[in-house]
């Protein structure tokens, strides 16, 4: 039973707060989670601590090569920012893929990594861009790359005193694009069936340098497909290479996901869903090499 | 306990809520402003969809304590002192968008955010708009056709509507 509520408008005070409460205290942001999960009485938190008016978490700026994002900015800041409208479309394509406009403007990234789903939509665009985390306690702060920081299924390497402050990741470079594909049930509302992103770097003569693929909703967690990465290493991507590289991912699904009903629908969804991503990202990349 | 000033379609006021309370209960118990209504209380359905500093919201899913210092309106604060209609709701009534009326409130509100923001919206941005709100007994097609006329309303000086721009931030 919830006993004691603040407000806060400074991250100081949040992590005071955390300090004193620590496992008793919840921090509540876009509650579009926590609230359905206190209510069926899964979370029991005796403090919640608001922090969806906490105004300076909420950047979205370029800092250097950098581009930095802050917990509590919402899925409606960041599918409509102008950072995110051009080259690096997939990522708010990723935010708006998420649940309506009500759940939109309320949800925070902050919210979607910590709650750590296997079906997080800003996950996978995140971990394909390589994001770093910053987590601040009252003393001190760390920095941990998102890929570390998701350690399973709705578990993360968060202390129960410290708080997500931001994410941030490198700009794209030149001959680079990243791509992000989802298929859910219902537009509005669908939470991921299986969703990926895919970053990928070309060198002049078009050879692929580097690949980062990440899925969600095939796993415990959101996660790189390291084998399908491997493949693309160096290769060329055209039609045959697209086709092998979807077969190297139906069977990594077929061995994650053995035994379970879902695995005759994830082994060709996959497919599909990677192949689109995987074509956003190279058209990205050869736009990018153009320009 | 906690004590929380907010302004409820323009009137500010300070509040005593309980802890546990969200903003829908506040709302429908403490202020009687029962337009909003309770579907699923998980954010599905959108019946108890409100305009928190000028974006949509539902409120099932906000905390009374987190609407400390924020501005709200409810269906209720398109209500004019003349009794005459907003030009939503009467377009909604014109075209047929109401039948059972349950979603009704929340569907005018989400309708009301987009045209303020979008005073020209194409049909995609309206199902877009009304895509967190769930209806089952229009079919929809009736309530884009309504915001549609709504919208032409609006542009040809039907702004002029006391409430169209009350307590929009």
């Amino acid at each position: 039973m919830v006993q004691k509520v603040y407000q806060v408008h400074e991250i100081q005070q949040a992590l005071e707060l955390l300090h004193q409460h620590t496992h008793q205290a919840k921090l509540l942001a876009g509650g579009t989670d926590l609230i359905i999960k206190m209510r069926e009485g899964h979370v029991n938190p005796a403090v919640l601590i608001d922090i969806s008016s906490m105004d300076k978490t909420r950047i979205i700026e370029v800092q250097g090569q950098e581009i930095h994002i802050g917990s509590t900015a919402t899925f409606s800041e960041i599918q409509e920012h102008p950072l995110f409208q051009k080259d690096l479309g997939a990522i708010a394509a990723a935010a708006r893929s998420v649940g309506s406009p009500q759940i939109r403007n309320r949800a925070t990234i902050g919210g979607n990594i910590c709650n750590a789903s296997p079906a997080a939509d800003l996950l996978p665009p995140l971990l394909a861009m390589e994001a770093m985390t910053v987590l601040r306690s009252k003393e001190t702060s760390r920095l941990l790359p998102l890929s570390d920081f998701l350690v399973g299924k709705e578990k993360t390497a968060l202390k129960s005193e410290e708080m997500l402050e931001r994410v941030w990741f490198r700009k794209l470079e030149d001959r680079s694009g990243l791509g992000f594909s989802k298929l859910g049930i219902r537009n509005a509302l669908a939470i991921a069936r299986l969703s990926m992103a895919v970053y990928l770097k070309l060198d002049a003569t078009g050879r692929c340098l580097e690949a980062r693929v990440a899925s969600g909703a095939l796993g415990l967690t959101a996660q790189r497909e390291n084998e399908v990465e491997a493949f693309l290493q160096q290769q060329v991507i055209d039609e045959t290479i697209i086709d092998q590289a979807a077969q190297v991912l139906e069977k990594t699904t077929a061995q994650r996901l053995a035994g379970r009903s879902t695995l005759p629908f994830k082994r060709q969804a996959v497919q599909g869903v990677f192949r689109d991503a995987l074509s956003q990202a190279l058209k990205t990349s050869l736009r990018r090499e153009q320009s | 306990m906690k004590t929380i000033q907010l302004t409820v379609n323009g009137k500010e006021m300070t509040l005593t809520v309980e802890a546990d309370q969200r903003l829908l209960d506040v709302l429908r118990n403490n202020l009687k402003l029962t337009g909003t209504k309770e579907g699923c209380g998980e954010g599905e359905c959108g019946a108890c969809t409100v305009i928190m500093d000028g974006a949509i919201v539902n409120s099932c899913l906000v905390m009374a304590f987190q609407a400390d210092g924020k501005s709200i309106q409810t269906i209720e604060a398109l209500d004019s002192e003349d009794g005459s209609l907003h030009p939503i709701q009467q377009a909604f009534l014109e075209e047929g968008a109401v039948q059972c009326g349950f979603c009704t409130p929340g569907m005018v509100l989400s309708a009301k955010a987009l045209l303020d923001k979008n005073p020209t919206p194409s049909k995609a941005d309206i199902q877009e708009g009304i895509s967190g709100n769930l209806c089952r007994c229009t079919g929809y097609h009736k309530i884009v056709e309504a915001v549609e006329k709504a919208a032409d309303t609006m542009k040809e000086g039907g702004e002029s509507h006391g409430t169209a721009r009350r307590g929009t931030k």
